[in-house]
């Protein structure tokens, strides 16, 4: 049985960011590659769309200049013939202040040839930010509108 | 028909029952025991705290229809294992009080039991929808204010 491409992309990139190791990563993605990180991109330039590979790469090299992953744990995956989807729980440290940031991330993967074709990931942002910072962002409540 | 298969089209029911605003009929797709979970910010967005079982699934819902008057999916990246199903849907929102459309990304996972969805996670980048249900920019808010929050 061949290993889903999940898992050697979910290998290669923690090996990216942790150990900037960036050759495996490298060999996993797709020349026309779509990649989607959606959050504040004022706060955290990594975010936001990006197209090809070599844009990508420029993410993962950002992702492991900011951040280390201390644990990931994967609350839920569904593996498809050439895609998955899953929502994991990281921990990491951010490395310019040593803080530990903890994320919820849903993951929507596609692969063609073993190759990633395509990447979308939501984060629950707002906590991203508010962690970022170091204190909660104070703002009236929705009770009519939200 | 595989599981995967039938367990889409259900999750894609439940979707356009409540798109179409037949809250009765999206209850319908769910076990009585259904366990509703999204994250975000709750001190802003109270109605959005975590529910358990269709009346307070009900109750979210009838919320979310009173304030808004058109729902739309667009659901590019579906994946189905098992008893699971996972949405990657494009969200349309249009208030009730000024016609605005709040328009964002959310990941979804469903759990099913004997065909009916028993669980619901809900992912969505929740700094851009709390933007766009204030109408405002967060980050002038928050640049510069002290680091204690005082």
């Amino acid at each position: 049985m061949t290993e889903h491409s999940l898992w050697r992309f979910s290998r290669a990139l923690h090996r990216a960011i942790n150990d900037r190791h960036f050759e495996d990563i490298e060999a996993l993605i797709d020349e026309d590659v779509e990649w989607a990180l959606y959050g504040p991109i004022d706060m955290f330039p990594f975010l936001g769309a990006r197209q090809g590979k070599d844009s990508v790469l420029d993410v993962i090299r950002q992702l492991a200049d900011n951040f280390q992953v201390r644990r990931f744990d994967r609350e839920s995956i569904m593996l498809g013939v050439d895609s998955a989807a899953s929502m994991l729980r990281y921990s990491l440290t951010a490395l310019d202040s040593n803080k530990p940031i903890s994320l919820r991330v849903a993951q929507f993967a596609q692969f063609r040839a073993g190759r990633l074709i395509s990447m979308r990931v939501l984060i629950d942002t707002f906590d991203l930010v508010e962690q970022a910072l170091g204190r909660a962002i104070h703002l009236p409540k929705m009770s009519s509108v939200g | 028909m595989t599981v995967e298969s039938l367990n889409r089209q259900r999750v894609l029911h439940l979707l356009d029952a409540f798109a179409g605003g037949d809250i009765e009929a999206a209850l319908s797709c769910c076990t009585d025991d259904v366990d509703f979970l999204t994250h975000a910010p709750i001190d802003v967005l109270p109605h959005m705290v975590p529910r358990h079982g269709k009346a307070e699934l009900r109750a979210l819902w009838q919320t979310v229809w009173s304030r808004y008057s058109e729902v739309r999916y667009k659901t590019p990246h579906i994946v189905a294992e098992g008893d699971a199903v996972a949405t990657y849907m494009h969200t349309y929102f249009r208030k009730r009080g000024n016609d605005r459309v709040v328009q964002f990304d959310m990941a979804v996972f469903y759990t099913l039991r004997g065909g009916l969805i028993s669980q619901i996670r809900e992912i969505i980048d929740s700094y851009d929808l709390v933007q766009q249900v204030l109408e405002r920019e967060i980050g002038p808010l928050i640049v510069g204010a002290p680091a204690d929050g005082a």
